[in-house]
């Protein structure tokens, strides 16, 4: 823990947390019976989940920061090459083509908290905007929700398959870090930043998303 | 005369025949008359659901309204979907006409589970809770399956 490890507590709550609710909306919206609720819920955490990570990838420790980890195309083929090569160049944090992988997911993620906000499902349920634009962007954001969540299916097996591949193939153990923090190696630092800072980012993240759904909804 | 009389006679026939021919709706109306009832459906069941997950306080004659609306409505849409009704301004996806009998499978076991909602949204809310989840749930089995995005 502390200033060695690698990811910061933060990062490592914000990912295990987004983890299990994604499983947890796949699941809601799928099954049949009384879930919808629970998969409104769920996407609301995840949106909260969501913003506070955009604003710790701006103010939060070295490794969680957006512009530490995403690099130009020539570092990412070079990492890309490395890995070809089954020697993968060791990286402390994101390396140059997961950090892409990284933007990827909570792009996908965040388009699919913000249609939901917007979507119905012509049955019993709505997103708690969809009342407050026309029918027919209604029906656009539920069919991107829809197909989203697909797209978000594939993204996240591609992601646990790399990590499978770090593991068996390549002999590197990327899971231990995110539970445990890991640790930097000899020589290098890691400025972390305050934990008072995560909690009160993560505060405003979620009296924002308070405020888009259940504010907004009844605002004139 | 006798002939005139058994010509007019012949004539009306012929005109009830054409008559009772063009009952058979067009398969525009058809789409037309299914979505109303699917509109007034979702109209009610979301009130229904509203009270059964406590976004709504729980009304006794509201819900009864509701839940009539629903299981009247319930037997609507299944006489149209007819010949050509693939077509035009509907998201019906054209496996309900290949898989007819899966199709009527769940749209009976819909109309089904919506006939249990008028009594259970006159018991109590306990009961409505449990009679929203599994008419819902035989709502969406045919939204996932035979309704375009």
């Amino acid at each position: 823990m502390g200033e060695r490890a690698i990811w910061d507590v933060p990062v490592r709550l914000f990912h295990w947390a987004l983890a299990i609710l994604a499983v947890a909306s796949f699941v809601t919206g799928k099954v049949a019976g009384g879930w919808m609720a629970w998969h409104l819920r769920s996407g609301y955490a995840i949106l909260a989940l969501l913003l506070f990570r955009l604003a710790w990838g701006v103010a939060g420790g070295d490794t969680a920061r957006f512009r530490n980890f995403l690099h130009g195309p020539r570092a990412v083929i070079d990492y890309a090459r490395s890995l070809e090569a089954l020697r993968p160049a060791p990286w402390v944090g994101h390396n140059p083509l997961g950090g892409w992988v990284v933007m990827l997911m909570l792009a996908v993620l965040l388009l699919q908290a913000a249609t939901g906000l917007f979507s119905d499902d012509e049955i019993a349920t709505q997103g708690p905007l969809a009342s407050r634009v026309a029918d027919a962007v209604v029906a656009r954001m539920t069919s991107v929700h829809k197909a989203n969540g697909w797209v978000i299916a594939a993204v996240v097996a591609v992601h646990v398959a790399a990590i499978a591949i770090y593991q068996w193939r390549l002999k590197v153990n990327l899971v231990g870090p995110m539970v445990h923090g890991g640790a930097l190696p000899e020589g290098s630092d890691s400025r972390h930043a305050s934990h008072i800072l995560a909690l009160a980012l993560f505060a405003a993240a979620c009296a924002a998303v308070y405020w888009l759904v259940t504010i907004v909804p009844r605002s004139p | 005369m006798i002939k005139i009389v058994a010509i007019a006679a012949g004539l009306l026939l012929a005109a009830t025949a054409l008559a009772a021919g063009a009952q058979q709706l067009k398969p525009e109306t058809q789409v037309k008359l299914r979505k109303s009832a699917y509109a007034l459906m979702n109209y009610n069941f979301a009130s229904l659901a509203a009270m059964a997950e406590g976004k709504k306080p729980y009304n006794r004659d509201e819900a009864a309204r509701n839940a009539d609306m629903v299981a009247m409505l319930a037997d609507v849409p299944k006489a149209f979907f007819g010949e050509g009704t693939d077509k035009g301004e509907t998201r019906a996806k054209p496996e309900i006409w290949q898989k007819r009998q899966d199709f009527d499978a769940k749209m009976d076991k819909m109309i089904q589970e919506t006939r249990k909602l008028p009594q259970a949204a006159r018991a109590d809310l306990a009961s409505l809770e449990k009679a929203v989840d599994a008419a819902g749930g035989a709502c969406k089995a045919c939204h996932d399956d035979y309704r375009n995005k």
